[in-house]
């Protein structure tokens, strides 16, 4: 299975401190990742390196078998070589261009029915040829979005690009998100501090704290809305007639959800995030 | 009003149009790689950079006078090599303008790319475009107003020199003979009318000139 493989350190600034970013993930092709954790913990620094906008002390990235950074070997593709779309939490749009010319920029040549489509996807026909300068927040990350994806990425990397827009439209564009996610089946890393959000839509979930992975696994959700997230591990499966019944291990307790159909990868030991109302105590 | 004569203005528009022109050229890739770059010496160069700032052009005027002596390294490399003299020509007044000018384009041009979100570099980087098609296709668009800025500080501070001229330039009609040489002259020659003259054409070239300026920043701001 193509994957992308990622071991990086390198020193990093924290609000406590200096300390360092130390990670060392793998990514299936195609996936959909959320990347959560307190601000400063190291998550846009994680993006950055994966563009090639940042290059750590040591490390070693191969996307598909393709290596873009070896520092032992001294390779680092410069961020134009990598085939990476960065949707930034700014949107980044160039205020000098239309709609439809910041979508043409991002490919090679000027006649690539893409662009049309990737406008007729995100509904931004009507706005090809407004500035930047007069579209609303959702509609400017829409357009920074078909603009990453226009570059034909296999990586695809958005640095909470929906943190500034309301709920509303949130829950829109990550919609959208998906669905082009899935249509051009690109390897997606959505940065986000609404871990709700990110639960509900990625196959993966990656915590940071101070520049560590501390939590790496599936997401599920137990029955009733919240918005906390606790780390789990998959302690036992029980499949029945009426579906599974799947007990996950918290902190000191275990909670049993059903399933109908349980993902293919949920086996005993498996890590999973899960969504709940608080945490149980004992 | 009898000496009055439109030599000294057109050589004086010649000068500005020419050393702002070259400067525009030097001055964008120096305030790019100022802008970026974290070079250890780049406060140094900063420094030589805005010397003319604060230096008397009397001063500036008296290094060049030495440096671009036949009898100097560089006077007579340029003499001997290129058959270039600098002293007391036009060449010279260019060559020396340059440098005089240099702060004017550079710290607006430098000013406006620092402004601007480094996102979009980084935007336009990972959308597979070179530092130069950046630099040229998204970077300097969007500070259409500083490089105005810029160009126009250049041209109107050329105009206005006068002491770096007279050192370097002298008096020649058409060599060196620039409007504000020409101002002086009058005056010691007691041709008050003619000093007027010269003067109130510089005095409404230079309002027309900042005037519009001010008039198409406007419109630029809001894009």
């Amino acid at each position: 299975m193509p994957t992308i493989q990622l071991r990086a350190w390198m020193p990093l600034q924290f609000a406590t401190g200096p300390g360092d970013l130390q990670v060392d993930l793998t990514f299936e092709t195609g996936s959909l990742t959320g990347l959560y954790g307190p601000s400063g913990s190291g998550k846009t620094t994680l993006l950055r390196i994966l563009a090639g906008l940042a290059t750590p002390q040591a490390g070693f990235l191969s996307v598909d078998g393709e290596v873009w950074l070896d520092t032992e070997r001294r390779i680092d593709r410069p961020a134009q070589q990598r085939r990476v779309g960065m949707v930034f939490q700014d949107a980044a749009l160039f205020p000098n261009m239309t709609v439809l010319e910041n979508v043409r920029y991002a490919t090679e040549n000027k006649r690539d029915d893409m662009v049309d489509e990737l406008l007729e996807l995100a509904g931004l026909q009507g706005l090809a040829g407004r500035k930047p300068a007069t579209l609303s927040g959702g509609q400017r990350q829409r357009v920074a979005l078909i603009r990453a994806l226009a570059r034909r990425p296999g990586l695809l990397l958005l640095d909470e690009p929906f943190s500034a827009l309301d709920r509303e439209t949130r829950q829109q564009l990550l919609a959208d998100l998906v669905r082009l996610h899935r249509r051009f089946g690109t390897t997606t890393l959505l940065v986000s501090h609404q871990q709700e959000e990110i639960f509900r839509t990625a196959d993966r979930l990656v915590e940071m704290e101070q520049g560590r992975v501390r939590f790496n696994g599936t997401p599920t959700s137990l029955p009733g809305r919240s918005d906390q997230a606790v780390s789990g591990t998959i302690v036992g499966m029980h499949t029945g007639k009426e579906g599974s019944e799947v007990t996950i291990g918290l902190d000191g307790t275990t909670v049993v959800i059903k399933a109908e159909t349980p993902p293919a990868h949920w086996r005993e030991g498996e890590k999973l995030s899960v969504w709940t109302e608080k945490k149980r105590e004992e | 009003m009898t000496d009055f004569d439109w030599q000294p203005l057109l050589l004086t528009l010649r000068l500005a149009t020419v050393t702002t022109l070259l400067l525009l050229i030097l001055g964008i890739p120096i305030a790019g790689w100022l802008a970026h770059s974290r070079f250890r010496l780049k406060p140094v160069v900063e420094a030589v950079i805005s010397l003319p700032l604060v230096l008397p052009p009397s001063v500036l005027g008296f290094y060049f006078l030495l440096a671009f002596s036949p009898t100097s390294f560089l006077g007579g490399l340029l003499q001997s090599w290129f058959n270039v003299r600098l002293l007391f020509t036009f060449e010279g007044l260019v060559a020396a303008s340059l440098f005089y000018s240099l702060p004017f384009m550079v710290h607006p041009i430098q000013a406006g790319l620092e402004n601007l979100p480094v996102s979009l570099k980084e935007a336009s980087y990972t959308l597979g475009k070179s530092r130069r098609q950046t630099l040229f296709r998204v970077l300097l668009p969007n500070i259409k107003p500083s490089l105005l800025t810029g160009i126009v500080l250049s041209f109107a501070h050329t105009i206005g020199e006068f002491g770096l001229v007279l050192m370097i330039g002298g008096n020649l009609p058409g060599q060196t003979r620039v409007a504000s040489v020409a101002i002086y002259d009058e005056v010691e020659l007691l041709h008050y009318e003619t000093a007027n003259a010269y003067s109130l054409l510089l005095l409404a070239v230079s309002f027309g000139i900042l005037l519009a300026v001010y008039a198409i920043n406007k419109r630029w701001v809001t894009f």
